[in-house]
């Protein structure tokens, strides 16, 4: 059986359905990348089946690219991006007119802790390389890609209106001879949700062996589940209508509640310009956080629905003005958490030192006694070796203190005061 | 016991040693000594103010009790840090439960800022308490004794400890400067005391930040309480009063990850701004419906899970009232 898929892909850009905008981007970034004047890399990202890897196939073959496909949630992952790392992307092509494309797609499968050094790999590529290299994935915020996200030019794909999917499968019946009821076909497209890949699968499988197909024919289809994106999620969530709606947004995601619980914070006051609509919106989201924080001190999951529904349907319900089109934000609190990291620790050790001495909790010393250690030092610099002695500390532990200079070991340079808070 | 390095800090370095050099406090010294010469005390609870004297007066005791022979009988622990209170509840287990060493009659065992206890863990804190009484005497040391179950209550002995009175702290603050070669002048000490209400370690810091600055004057001692306050806590209330709730909340995460304060800390702090501050056109109209807040949301700090989000909440109200006070 040939996979309407394949019988029905597209040979050219142009002949790819949704996504124009896209389309021509990549088009339009690739001739640019060969004249040397744009960003190394391309990150297309959005939803499965609306045709990202379709592009990059489809221009590789009509402009007789030679195509170096990767599959980067592969197991064998790491190994070939190596081995790739090492030489296509860098070589020079030597065969008159052969021209390359590196694709290394799904890069948001690769897990940092298992495949140690893809990432590295991945960035190497995108720097040494010669030729176009174009990266895919559905979720491109995903904290670990933050590092090679940087180095690309971001093309955001869409879900498939549903109207475009209708037309297309319509298209394909026409061309198969199956009669088909318009009904069915608006089911099949809104079951998909935006993804074209799996309207195409579900017709042929619902069609097969038959010349005719009903809504009746169509209903028992079950949905997919979808992966949502936490973009999507966000959008979903406050736009919704009914309680329902928002609430069965936690259902779509994968997402876990303590990490949406950030990005909802984080993007609530973009969204909610209006200052009583914000205090509405935090007092539901306070309130869920109540019920997290029962949770993980009595271990009564019971409790998980209710705060669920303070942070959905809370917080979206009830507001005055329409929330406001933005782009979503990337929780800055866990960037500030993994950035501070080592000053923190520093921070920490000062405080054990100055809890043991003087006798009271880390807690009191960071509010009793750690200013005025500050002031001291940096009233009186000379005291601070006597201080160190004293706590035992080390130059680093100094300098989180406020002392300017090394021990005159390096008496011009200047230390950076960053993490004086 | 008695570390032999030469304290940094005053605080530590002219910390009484012995009962008889505290200041104030003359009844729970007398009776503290008491105890001292029977070699006999009941569970104690010492409450009061920071920095009046009570942890120092547990060590003192201790100190007096063991004649020196402290190593095994005396154990010090800190009830509010957040290596967890089941590893304190442990650790206080066996010691208490083993015999003390030397001739001495029992171990003492002190617990600091134990009004930061559950009051789950001082539940099973009062059985604990209860099986090793023959072998172990508790010190309780907190801030605010009504926050110590009522059981604890009324198994110990209760000592308040009063805020110091400020003569006999310059006198110990005049005691220090000519020990340590200070120059100062009068209203360099009066500023201190203003300063410091009654908090020994307090005053004493102040002191001695002062005298890094060379001099221990009025203009000094308010430049080093200057600087030693943050000043985050006001500039994010501020931003929050003009609207600016976003940058608000970035100094918010200023403080309590960067800086480290908690939840807790960063709204003691804010209460205190709100109440006193004169930077700011706040009505007290609008500074008694922000401590409403306030008392809110410091139930659902300690009730929730994260403080940055209960602490937004408070921050998004203060941006509301500050909105409608300007318009």
């Amino acid at each position: 059986m040939l996979l309407w898929l394949q019988k029905y892909r597209p040979r050219t850009i142009s002949e790819i359905v949704g996504n124009t905008n896209a389309v021509n981007q990549f088009a339009d970034w690739i001739s640019k990348r060969l004249k040397n004047d744009v960003k190394k890399a391309a990150l297309l990202y959005g939803p499965p089946g609306v045709g990202k890897s379709l592009t990059v196939q489809v221009y590789a073959e009509q402009f007789g690219f030679d195509l170096i496909e990767l599959n980067a949630s592969d197991v064998r992952a790491k190994e070939q991006l190596m081995r790739i790392a090492g030489t296509a992307a860098s070589q020079l092509t030597i065969f008159g007119g052969a021209k390359r494309i590196v694709f290394l797609d799904e890069i948001d499968g690769i897990n940092p802790a298992e495949d140690k050094g893809c990432i590295p790999a991945i960035i190497d590529i995108i720097n040494k390389s010669n030729c176009p290299v174009v990266l895919a994935a559905n979720d491109p915020w995903d904290p670990k890609l933050r590092p090679i996200r940087d180095l690309c030019v971001l093309i955001r794909y869409n879900k498939i209106r549903s109207p475009t999917i209708v037309k297309f499968l319509k298209e394909i019946c026409r061309k198969e001879g199956i009669v088909v009821e318009d009904r069915a076909l608006t089911l099949i497209a809104e079951k998909a949700d935006g993804d074209l890949r799996s309207a195409i699968t579900d017709l042929q499988v619902l069609t097969e062996g038959r010349r005719y197909l009903r809504f009746e024919d169509v209903v028992w289809l079950p949905t997919r589940n979808r992966q949502y994106g936490v973009f999507d999620v966000l959008k979903e969530l406050f736009w919704s209508k009914t309680a329902l709606q928002a609430r069965l947004v936690m259902e779509k995601s994968l997402i876990d509640h303590e990490t949406l619980k950030l990005w909802i914070h984080e993007n609530l006051p973009l969204v909610y310009s209006d200052l009583s609509d914000l205090v509405r919106a935090y007092d539901m989201l306070s309130k869920a956080d109540v019920f997290f924080g029962r949770m993980n001190r009595t271990q009564n999951w019971d409790l998980l629905p209710y705060a669920l529904e303070f942070m959905t349907a809370g917080i979206v319900l009830g507001v005055k003005k329409k929330p406001e089109f933005v782009k979503y934000q990337f929780p800055q609190k866990l960037l500030l958490i993994s950035s501070t990291k080592n000053s923190r620790k520093i921070r920490d050790e000062i405080l054990l030192a100055l809890s043991e001495k003087c006798k009271l909790s880390r807690r009191k010393a960071l509010t009793e006694i750690f200013p005025y250690l500050k002031v001291i030092i940096e009233e009186n610099p000379s005291t601070s070796r006597h201080i160190g002695e004293w706590l035992n500390l080390n130059e680093d532990h100094l300098k989180y203190l406020g002392l300017k200079t090394s021990k005159l070991k390096k008496p011009n340079i200047k230390i950076p005061d960053l993490d004086r808070y | 016991m008695i570390s032999m390095a030469l304290e940094a800090l005053w605080t530590e370095k002219y910390r009484p040693r012995k009962l008889d050099e505290m200041i104030n406090q003359k009844e729970i010294v007398e009776r503290l000594k008491q105890f001292a010469k029977t070699k006999a005390m009941p569970h104690c609870l010492f409450t009061g103010p920071p920095g009046t004297g009570k942890t120092t007066a547990a060590l003192c005791l201790a100190n007096e009790i063991f004649e020196g022979e402290l190593a095994g009988n005396f154990l010090e622990l800190n009830a509010s840090d957040e290596r967890g209170i089941n590893v304190v509840r442990e650790d206080i287990k066996n010691f208490a439960r083993t015999i003390s060493i030397g001739k001495v009659p029992f171990k003492i065992l002190v617990l600091d800022e134990a009004d930061n206890m559950t009051s789950d863990a001082q539940q099973a804190l009062r059985r604990t308490m209860e099986r090793y009484s023959e072998t172990c005497r508790f010190i309780l040391i907190c801030n605010y004794s009504s926050k110590i179950i009522e059981p604890i209550q009324s198994r110990t002995a209760i000592f308040r400890f009063q805020p110091l009175n400020p003569e006999d702290v310059i006198k110990y603050l005049k005691y220090i400067c000519s020990r340590e070669n200070v120059d100062y002048s009068e209203d360099g000490l009066n500023a201190i005391i203003e300063v410091s209400e009654g908090d020994m370690r307090k005053a004493i810091n102040i002191l001695q930040a002062a005298a890094a600055t060379g001099f221990v004057n009025e203009k000094s001692v308010y430049r080093v309480v200057g600087k030693a306050e943050p000043k985050e806590v006001l500039e994010m209330i501020k931003l929050a009063w003009n609207g600016k709730f976003i940058e608000a909340r970035s100094k918010l995460r200023e403080l309590l990850i960067n800086y480290g304060l908690s939840g807790v800390d960063v709204l003691r702090q804010l209460h205190r701004e709100i109440m006193k501050t004169s930077s700011l056109p706040i009505t007290e109209e609008d500074k008694v419906k922000i401590a409403d807040i306030i008392g809110e949301v410091s139930y659902r700090v300690v009730e929730g899970a994260d403080d940055e989000i209960q602490l937004s909440y408070l921050l998004a109200n203060i941006a509301l009232l500050g909105s409608k006070s300007q318009r």
